[in-house]
């Protein structure tokens, strides 16, 4: 004797089960849909000359993007300089020390970071590391050209250099000082672009220590400066940061607080016990959530329009570097269609990278899942 | 452990592989769409001349190529509008434009069935202020007796970042419509109409754009339009004749321009019978007292040969070559950087 609303909760049931099987493919799908859609037109437009080749002119068939592939691995072997060690120990921070009530606020934060849009660590980047400082030069005045805006000076080593000083210019570091009543035979330090003064301090004698110190960051700053390599895995540096640091977190967590106190109780040194029984514990989690976060970012565009920039050329690391992204995203918006396959093959080539990572951490996870921890 | 030591030895191994590719100067460029298939002509032709530099040049858009020169990121930017003294002031140091190739804008269109049309400015601008929004609008079917126009939407494509060919190009109809200079007005980036049309980025977006959609509309820079197999319209000129933006009639527009010292002019709509109406001239922005002198000594190197020796190849991409006496004053221009 069934009861009376069997059929309707069967019905429900089976409804229910129904719809989320549907979803469930739903999810699936775009993967499917993407993965296929790449295949069929990216496959056969993969050569040996998309491997090993710069690319071609606009409007040019043929050439590869050898550079493109260089430059992605390049990145994605910077980035982690970055995103790794900060990552890693914020994330040992989190779990094994600190207060709540900082621990809170550092989480809150690495969570408002990991929904920043991605172009901003592009921006943020291009701010510190792309572009130019004013670079300092200090001497003596030799010439003051009141009517041009010229000041001539010449440093301790001989080297002589001529700046504009206009309106623009800052004189003196404490307000204003007019330009006539520049001396020869005063010493200056200035700072400048180009052969354009931003700022002049008179009255310099010798060089401070500090001053040194500072001069020496900018020339040192301003060498590396420019889009370049190392700009972009900078920016996706800093991308991984967040994603690093909960997930690192979030496995330490998981190692039974037992082993900690078993540990300490044997008179283990609380870092002894951090880095040797809690990490060596959860190497496996780490190692995995730091390559789901080199997953990620090595499909980003964003950040690299203005760290990155491109190039069709082989590059330095201080120099404008290609990336797989970067050149799908020129390719894909040209009206070329020789450029339009290679988008898609470039395209594929970036998901089969995602793929093979994401691989590696499939197997390590299910080395874990088998109770090798 | 062993593996990732391995690892990023191989890391390391490909760094200094990479970091050790080239020995050559590399000069970096950034800005106009409507310069880049004349640059990555000459850049391919220069390095018989000079092998020692490399060229780098990202078709961003001329307001970019100008942003960047201001940060001082790039050694040089390109741009097919000229900077304004506004815009100059703000700089650290002494901007010159050189002029390096002269070009139509075509106004190319995605209409099957129908290769030729004919178009006056007034009738261009209405289609851009949504004014006209079918393709046989009587306005258009007048100038074109004989033209089956299709009953299709009209879709006008226009830039969506700082764009020196939308400099050119509302400039131009700012010049033929009143109402086009009030409502919309001549700039890199103006408020489109809203509602009428699309946007794309950079002159490959729009004529990647208007290839796969029937119907629309754009304006580009000839060569775009040429390498893709797209129509061009015919526009009407002060003079009243349709003109293709043919090598005969841009060089014909050319050579009306008033060419002032500092090269900052513009020739919107300009007078006589053989002239296509849309056209301008595109610069390399440099610094008179670049910083870097071996990349300054390559660049200018690299100029002098382009307006001279490299305005010989342009004309195969539609570019008109700039006439002797202004390749002459360039040149000038050219010897007062110092670095």
């Amino acid at each position: 004797m069934t009861a009376p609303n069997h059929r309707w909760r069967q019905f429900k049931n089976g409804l229910m089960q129904t719809v989320m099987l549907v979803c469930a493919v739903l999810a699936i799908l775009p993967l499917v849909l993407v993965f296929y859609y790449l295949v069929d037109k990216g496959f056969s437009s993969l050569n040996w000359a998309f491997f090993t080749k710069l690319p071609a002119g606009p409007g040019e068939t043929g050439g590869g993007m050898a550079n493109a592939i260089v430059g992605t691995f390049v990145l994605l072997m910077l980035a982690p300089l970055v995103g790794v060690p900060v990552g890693v120990l914020g994330g040992v921070f989190l779990s094994e020390y600190g207060g709540r009530r900082l621990n809170w606020w550092i989480r809150f934060s690495a969570d408002i970071l990991n929904g920043v849009p991605s172009i901003v660590w592009g921006v943020v980047v291009y701010g510190l590391l792309v572009v130019a400082l004013p670079a300092p030069f200090r001497g003596t005045v030799q010439s003051v050209d009141v009517a041009k805006h010229l000041v001539t000076v010449q440093s301790r080593t001989g080297a002589r250099r001529e700046f504009a000083v206009d309106a623009e210019t800052r004189l003196n570091l404490n307000g204003k000082i007019p330009l006539a009543s520049l001396r020869p035979g005063t010493g200056v330090l200035i700072w400048y672009h180009n052969h354009q003064a931003t700022r002049v301090a008179d009255s310099i004698s010798a060089p401070g220590l500090w001053s040194s110190v500072v001069a020496a960051i900018i020339q040192w700053h301003n060498a590396i400066s420019g889009f370049s390599a190392l700009a972009g895995g900078l920016a996706l540096g800093l991308m991984m940061i967040p994603l690093v640091m909960r997930t690192t977190e979030e496995v330490l967590q998981l190692v039974p607080h037992g082993y900690r106190e078993a540990a300490l109780a044997l008179g283990i040194a609380q870092w002894r016990t951090t880095v040797q029984i809690v990490m060596r514990t959860a190497l496996k989690g780490i190692v995995t959530g730091i390559l789901l976060a080199l997953a990620r970012v090595a499909g980003e565009t964003a950040p690299l329009l203005f760290t990155a920039l491109g190039n069709r050329l082989w590059a330095h690391l201080t120099q404008p570097t290609a990336a797989i992204p970067l050149q799908v995203y020129i390719y894909a918006i040209s009206p070329y269609d020789d450029w339009h396959r290679q988008a898609w093959a470039g395209a594929l080539v970036l998901l089969l990278l995602v793929l093979v990572i994401n691989i590696g951490v499939r197997f390590l996870t299910r080395d874990r899942l088998r109770g090798k921890v | 452990m062993k593996q990732l030591m391995l690892s990023l030895l191989g890391g390391a191994a490909l760094l200094a592989a990479q970091t050790g590719a080239n020995a050559q100067t590399l000069i970096n460029g950034a800005g106009s769409t409507f310069d880049y298939p004349a640059f990555a002509k000459w850049f391919a032709a220069y390095a018989k001349v000079d092998p020692g530099v490399q060229f780098n040049y990202q078709s961003i858009g001329s307001g970019g190529g100008q942003h960047l020169l201001l940060n001082r990121t790039v050694d040089f930017g390109a741009s097919d509008a000229y900077m304004t003294d506004q815009a100059m002031a703000g700089a650290p140091g002494k901007i010159l434009h050189v002029p390096v190739v002269c070009g139509g804008v075509a106004i190319a269109y995605n209409l099957p069935g129908v290769p030729h049309l004919k178009l006056d400015g007034r009738t261009l601008a209405n289609i851009f202020l949504g004014k006209i929004t079918k393709w046989n609008d009587p306005a258009i079917a007048g100038q074109n007796p004989g033209v089956q126009l299709p009953a299709m939407p009209i879709i006008p494509v226009h830039r969506t970042e700082g764009s020196g060919t939308t400099w050119i190009f509302t400039g131009y109809l700012s010049s033929i419509s009143p109402e086009w200079k009030s409502q919309v007005g001549h700039s890199v980036s103006v408020n489109w109409p809203s509602g009428v049309g699309l946007g794309a980025k950079g002159s490959e977006g729009v004529a990647g754009q208007v290839r796969q959609l029937p119907g629309a509309i754009c304006y580009v820079e000839l060569a775009y339009a040429i390498q893709t197999h797209m129509s061009y319209a015919a526009m009407k000129n002060a003079a009243g004749r349709y003109t293709l933006p043919t090598l005969e009639a841009v060089s014909a527009a050319l050579s009306t321009a008033h060419v002032p010292p500092d090269f900052r002019f513009e020739f919107p709509n300009p007078p006589g019978p053989k002239v296509y109406p849309i056209c301008g001239v595109s610069w390399v922005l440099v610094y008179q007292h670049p910083d870097d002198a071996k990349r300054a000594k390559g660049l200018v190197k690299f100029l002098r040969w382009a307006v001279t020796d490299g305005q010989k190849i342009t004309p195969s991409l539609d570019y008109a070559p700039l006439p002797p006496n202004v390749q002459k004053q360039i040149l000038a221009e050219l010897d007062t950087i110092t670095y």
